[in-house]
C-alpha cells in the first residue's frame, strides 16, 4: 500500500472518504426508499411479509412466501417465555434491575451469540450437515461419518444438531415437520441424510435429532449457507427475552430470584490483612 | 413427513449446582438481615482496608489475578491503561458512541453501544484472545523466524490493510506510529516484559513491509506479560478503552443532530 518513494498510497481510503457505497439500497430523499432493487413503499409494503424482507436484507435474495413463513414458525420454536433459559434470564434480570425494554432485550439477544445455544450453533449445524453431505457423496457411509465425529469427543455423541442438552427428544422437530408439510415442502437430500445420522445415533446412543439438526438440514436443502442462516437468525431469541423482561419488570424491583449473602458460595482465599502484603512488597 | 417416530421428551436430570460459586468476592451478612452485607472481601482482603491502602490499579489487578501486583506489574498496568484509555474519535467503537450521543440515545446506553462495536475483530476486543495466543506461541522463538514464516504464508490483499498476524499489520497502508511509541515505552519499563520486547522486535522487522504493532497486539502483549489468561483479554481491553468511548459519546449529547456530518445524496452510491 506504500509507494517506492516512501509516501503512503492512501487511494483506497481516499475513495471511500465522505462517500457511501451500498449494495443494499437506501433512502434517496424525494425519490424513494430502495432495498435490493425494490422500491420499498410501493413494491414491498403490503405485498410481502416482514420475514421475507428480513431474509432479503440478510441474504440479498427475496425468498418465496412459504419459506419466510417457515422461518417465522421456527422463530416461535426457538424463543419461549421461560426465564430459566440463559438469554431469557438476562432479560428477566434487566426487568428486576428496571433496565429499559430495549436494553434488556438486546442484552438477551447478544447473549445468544454463544457457543452453546441460540444462533451461533446454527452455523456449526449447517457446516456439519453440508460437510457430511460432501463426504456421503464421496462414498463415506453414515456409520463412518458418525464414528468420525464421535471420535473427536472421546467417543461421545456430541454432534451439533443431535443429542439435545438438558432433555432427550425435541418437541420442536415434529412441530416444524408438520409446518413444512403444511407449507408443501418435501424432504431433501440433507434432511434425508440427517435422518439417517439420527438413526445411527438412536441405535448406538439412544440420542436423536434436535431442532438445530432439523433446521440445519432443512435450510441446507433450501440452498442456504451457514453464514446466511446465522445472519437471518440474528434476533432469533427476541420475543422470549422481551416476555421474560416484561414479566419481571412489572413486579417490584429486585424481586426476581433475590440472593442472600450466603446464597453465593465463596471458595476463595481466607480473610487476610493488607499489612502482610505491604511488608512483603517492601522486602 | 410428520409420521416419523419421535423420541419422547424427557429430562436428563442434569445435576445443576445448588449455589453460585466464586473465588473473587465474599460478602458476610449482617446479624439481622441475611440479604445485607456487613463486610465485603476481595480475594480475602477487606474492602475498607483496600480503599485505605490501595490504588485503583492495585484493586483492578487483584480483582482479575487474585493477588495484588508487584511494583513493576502495577507500573505496567497503569501505563497501559493510560496508553489505551481512548481509542480516539476515528475508531468505529468511539464513532458508534458519538453517534448514539448525537442521536440523543439514552445516556446509559452509550457505553454498551461502544462496547458492542469494540467487540469486533478489527482493532477490537474480538482480536485480543487470538493475538495473545499468537504471541504465546511465537514469542519463545526468534522474531525473525516468525516474520519469515508469515511473509511466506500470507499475502498482501489487493485492497485495504494487511493484517499479517493477530494484533499486527498496517494502518491505512503504513505503520501505526502511535502504537509503536506506546509499545516502546511499555517494553522499556522492565526487562522482564519479554512478550512486549519480542513484539517490539517483531514489529520492527515488519516495518520495511509497512506493518507493525496494532492496538490489539500491544494490549495482548502487555496482558500476556502481566499473566492474564487469553480468555480475559477481550473484556480487559473493553474496560481499558471504556473511558474514551464514554467521554466522546457524552460530549455529543447536547449538540444538535446537525452537528455531525450526514452524507449527501450525491455521495451516496447505490451499486447495481
Amino acid at each position: 500500500m506504500s509507494s517506492k518513494n516512501n509516501v503512503s498510497d492512501t487511494t483506497f481510503w481516499d475513495k471511500n472518504r465522505n462517500k457511501i457505497y451500498s449494495k443494499k439500497g437506501g433512502w434517496l430523499i424525494g425519490k424513494g426508499v430502495f432495498s435490493h432493487g425494490y422500491e420499498m413503499m410501493n413494491e414491498l409494503v403490503g405485498e410481502v411479509s416482514y420475514m421475507q424482507v428480513m431474509i432479503l436484507n440478510a441474504t440479498g435474495r427475496m425468498p418465496e412466501r412459504r419459506l419466510a413463513d417457515w422461518f417465522e414458525a421456527v422463530h416461535i420454536c426457538l424463543s419461549w417465555p421461560d426465564p430459566r433459559i440463559w438469554c431469557n434470564h438476562i432479560g428477566a434480570l434487566g426487568g428486576t434491575a428496571q433496565a429499559s425494554t430495549v436494553a434488556a432485550t438486546v442484552a438477551g439477544i447478544l447473549a445468544n451469540d454463544s457457543r452453546t445455544y441460540g444462533t451461533k450453533p446454527l452455523f456449526d449445524g449447517l457446516s456439519f450437515i453440508q460437510e457430511a453431505m460432501e463426504k456421503s457423496a464421496q462414498g463415506v457411509s453414515v456409520e463412518e461419518i458418525v464414528a468420525y465425529e464421535c471420535a473427536k469427543h472421546g467417543g461421545k455423541p456430541y454432534i451439533m444438531g443431535y443429542a439435545r442438552p438438558i432433555a432427550k427428544g425435541d418437541e420442536r422437530v415434529p412441530a416444524m415437520e408438520r409446518t413444512a408439510e403444511t407449507l408443501g415442502f418435501s424432504i431433501g437430500e440433507h434432511l434425508n441424510l440427517g435422518y439417517d445420522i439420527e438413526k445411527v445415533l438412536m441405535d448406538k446412543f439412544n440420542e436423536g435429532m434436535n431442532i438445530n439438526g432439523y433446521m440445519s438440514a432443512f435450510l441446507s436443502d433450501q440452498g442456504f449457507s451457514p453464514v446466511e442462516v446465522y445472519r437471518i437468525c440474528s434476533v432469533l431469541v427476541n420475543s422470549g427475552v422481551t416476555a421474560c423482561y416484561i414479566d419481571v419488570c412489572d413486579r417490584p424491583a429486585g424481586s426476581f430470584l433475590p440472593l442472600r449473602c450466603d446464597d453465593v458460595s465463596y471458595q476463595g482465599k481466607s480473610h487476610r490483612v493488607l499489612d502482610e502484603y505491604f511488608s512483603m512488597r517492601q522486602r | 413427513m410428520g409420521k416419523r417416530k419421535h423420541q419422547k421428551v424427557t429430562s436428563r436430570n442434569d445435576a445443576f449446582a445448588e449455589k453460585i460459586t466464586t473465588r473473587i468476592w465474599e460478602e458476610v451478612s449482617s446479624a439481622d438481615n441475611p440479604y445485607i452485607a456487613e463486610s465485603s472481601r476481595c480475594h480475602g482482603y477487606d474492602m475498607m482496608e483496600l480503599m485505605k491502602g490501595c490504588s485503583y490499579i492495585d484493586m483492578f489487578y487483584l480483582l482479575f489475578r487474585g493477588e495484588l501486583p508487584s511494583e513493576h506489574e502495577r507500573q505496567l498496568l497503569e501505563q497501559l491503561m493510560i496508553g489505551l484509555i481512548n481509542p480516539g474519535p476515528r475508531h468505529p467503537a468511539t464513532r458508534a458512541a458519538m453517534n448514539a450521543g448525537i442521536g440523543k440515545t439514552d445516556p446509559e446506553h452509550i457505553l454498551p453501544i461502544g462496547f458492542m462495536i469494540l467487540g469486533g475483530a478489527h482493532l477490537g476486543a474480538g482480536e485480543i484472545e487470538s493475538s495473545m495466543r499468537f504471541l504465546r506461541k511465537h514469542a519463545r522463538r526468534p522474531a525473525e523466524e516468525a516474520v519469515e514464516m508469515l511473509l511466506k504464508t500470507s499475502t498482501r490483499p489487493d485492497e485495504g490493510d494487511w493484517y499479517i498476524a493477530p494484533g499486527f499489520g498496517s494502518r491505512y497502508g503504513s505503520v501505526d506510529i502511535m502504537q509503536s511509541k506506546v509499545a516502546s515505552v511499555l517494553a522499556n519499563l522492565n526487562e522482564n516484559w519479554k512478550v512486549l520486547r519480542w513484539g517490539c522486535e517483531f514489529s520492527s522487522l515488519l516495518s520495511p513491509h509497512h506493518m507493525g504493532w496494532l492496538t490489539t497486539g500491544l494490549a495482548a502483549a502487555a496482558f500476556a506479560d502481566l499473566g492474564f489468561q487469553p480468555r480475559y483479554g477481550a473484556g480487559l481491553f473493553q474496560l481499558i478503552c471504556a473511558p474514551g468511548l464514554l467521554a466522546h459519546g457524552v460530549e455529543q449529547l447536547n449538540k444538535p443532530i446537525t452537528a455531525m456530518p450526514f452524507v449527501k445524496d450525491e455521495d451516496y452510491v447505490i451499486e447495481e
